[in-house]
């Protein structure tokens, strides 16, 4: 039987190759973005990819692309925006706008998605998040402060839909080599640690073998970098502080 | 020797030729099995098979997940034999007997291109677990199922090489230049478990014995490119 996907931030980057892998393994995939030539792109030669031009922001739209939808099994939420900027000057504006998308877009798909999947008693709430939401860096309060957010909202989730059949995933990558991690790290290179972004393949292969574990395993560390990192703010937050901190600033030489 | 089009239209579509591939992963097993039986597979192409060893010849299987492509996403088995190229003293190439994807545009192109031997298939795999999955399943009769554990990683990154591959698709035997760019590849010696079920190419296998055969080697190829140009008719 054919199962329907449903995968936002589809038009690039991790979004577009989770809609692709999964367009392969012939699921029906409804592939939603605000960048219209960039869906176009991932949907190109594959018909059982269906584009919606959507923002995550409006909760009419993304409930009418859930109605046309049918029966979603699989949600996977990767629309987010990350412009980095200091704590204090970044404008009131844009720190809104990654609230708005990063956070409130989680609400919104979750709510148009979510009773579905519990009126059914199965489905699988794939959301991404960041490593950034367990360690702030330089630059990075607004990012950092919605993906904590959204954290905080999927955990709510599972902990008031336990035992519901519904499986969450909250999916914690560090740098992950996408177009949009590409633009910031050549505008900010101090900021984001000269690190080199993680393949966006392995962290959907992270999340594709989570969701054979155990129903309540909600996050997911995709690589042993972002686990070790995940670890040692547990352990030695202070220490991890100051690492992240020398790494991520903006001003070292 | 003829030269098909570099442009052809599928499905309202235009794919121009070289078809490219960027981003595909791999699994894929090779086994020795016995020249004869395996040259009578293959015959009705007018190829040899390779005898790269006395009386044995090369029997690959592979599963593809094609993620970024000119042809869109979808997933390959493949059973392959080691031929030696017509017109050549030297050097293999690999004879693709049998292509099941499970999505109709690369169907009719891989058909109506380069006469490869695709026919719908469902084909579920699991290619992000430490042992790679696969099976495929013909009119809701499973043709086989294979599992490969992923061995060792292989230093550095591989440079782009090119082979011939052949098809044979109604009487017309064609030869197809290859090249491939891999990268994350894992590989051991054996390590491969193959159930064969109820299809006319499963039944080829048993005859070449794969059922009970310990395999040569399996690679698993984290990221694979792919570039497949335009096919040219072999006349024996």
């Amino acid at each position: 039987m054919t199962r329907t996907a449903l995968v936002t931030g589809a038009g690039s980057g991790l979004g577009a190759l989770a809609a692709r892998r999964l367009a392969a393994a012939a699921w029906d995939v409804v592939a939603v973005d605000v960048d219209a030539d960039g869906l176009a792109a991932t949907a190109r030669r594959s018909p059982n990819l269906h584009t919606r031009v959507c923002d995550v922001t409006d909760p009419d739209a993304v409930a009418r692309v859930v109605a046309e939808s049918g029966a979603v099994h699989r949600v996977v939420h990767a629309a987010a925006i990350s412009p980095l900027g200091a704590a204090l000057e970044q404008p009131l504006a844009e720190v809104e706008r990654v609230l708005r998308v990063d956070f409130l877009g989680t609400v919104v798909v979750a709510r148009a998605t979510l009773p579905g999947m519990l009126a059914r008693g199965r489905g699988e709430l794939v959301v991404f998040s960041s490593l950034g939401a367990w360690l702030p860096g330089h630059l990075t309060s607004a990012y950092a402060s919605a993906k904590a957010a959204v954290n905080a909202f999927v955990e709510a989730l599972a902990v008031e839909h336990r035992g519901s059949g519904v499986t969450f995933r909250c999916v914690c990558p560090r740098q992950v080599d996408t177009p949009m991690y590409r633009a910031i790290a050549a505008r900010h290179p101090a900021a984001t640690g000269g690190a080199k972004g993680m393949p966006p393949g392995r962290v959907l292969d992270a999340v594709e073998r989570s969701l054979a574990r155990p129903e309540d395993d909600l996050y997911v560390f995709p690589d042993a970098l972002t686990r070790a990192t995940v670890t040692a703010k547990r352990l030695l937050p202070r220490a991890t502080r100051h690492v992240i901190a020398a790494r991520t600033d903006p001003h070292r030489s | 020797m003829t030269t098909t089009a570099t442009t052809h239209v599928i499905q309202g579509e235009t794919v121009a030729l070289p078809v490219r591939v960027r981003d595909a992963s791999v699994a894929s097993a090779m086994f020795a099995v016995p020249a004869g039986p395996a040259q009578a597979v293959i015959g009705y192409s007018g190829l040899e098979v390779a005898r790269p060893l006395p009386g044995r010849a090369i029997c690959s299987l592979a599963f593809v997940r094609y993620a970024d492509g000119d042809l869109g996403p979808y997933h390959e088995f493949a059973v392959a034999f080691l031929v030696r190229p017509p017109g050549r003293a030297r050097g293999f190439g690999a004879f693709i007997h049998w292509l099941p994807v499970n999505q109709a545009f690369t169907l009719e192109a891989g058909r109506s291109i380069w006469g490869f031997p695709k026919e719908m298939a469902d084909i579920p795999m699991d290619l992000s677990g430490r042992i790679r999955r696969c099976a495929v399943r013909v009119g809701g009769r499973t043709a086989l199922e294979v599992a490969i554990r992923p061995g060792v990683r292989m230093p550095g990154r591989a440079a782009a090489s090119t082979f011939d591959a052949f098809s044979c698709l109604d009487g017309v035997t064609r030869r197809v230049p290859w090249t491939m760019a891999p990268h994350g590849v894992r590989a051991r010696p054996g390590g491969v478990s193959l159930r064969l079920g109820d299809h006319p190419v499963a039944a080829e296998l048993r005859g070449l014995g794969l059922d009970r055969a310990r395999a040569l080697s399996g690679t698993c190829v984290e990221h694979l490119e792919m570039v497949f140009d335009a096919a040219t008719e072999v006349r024996s």
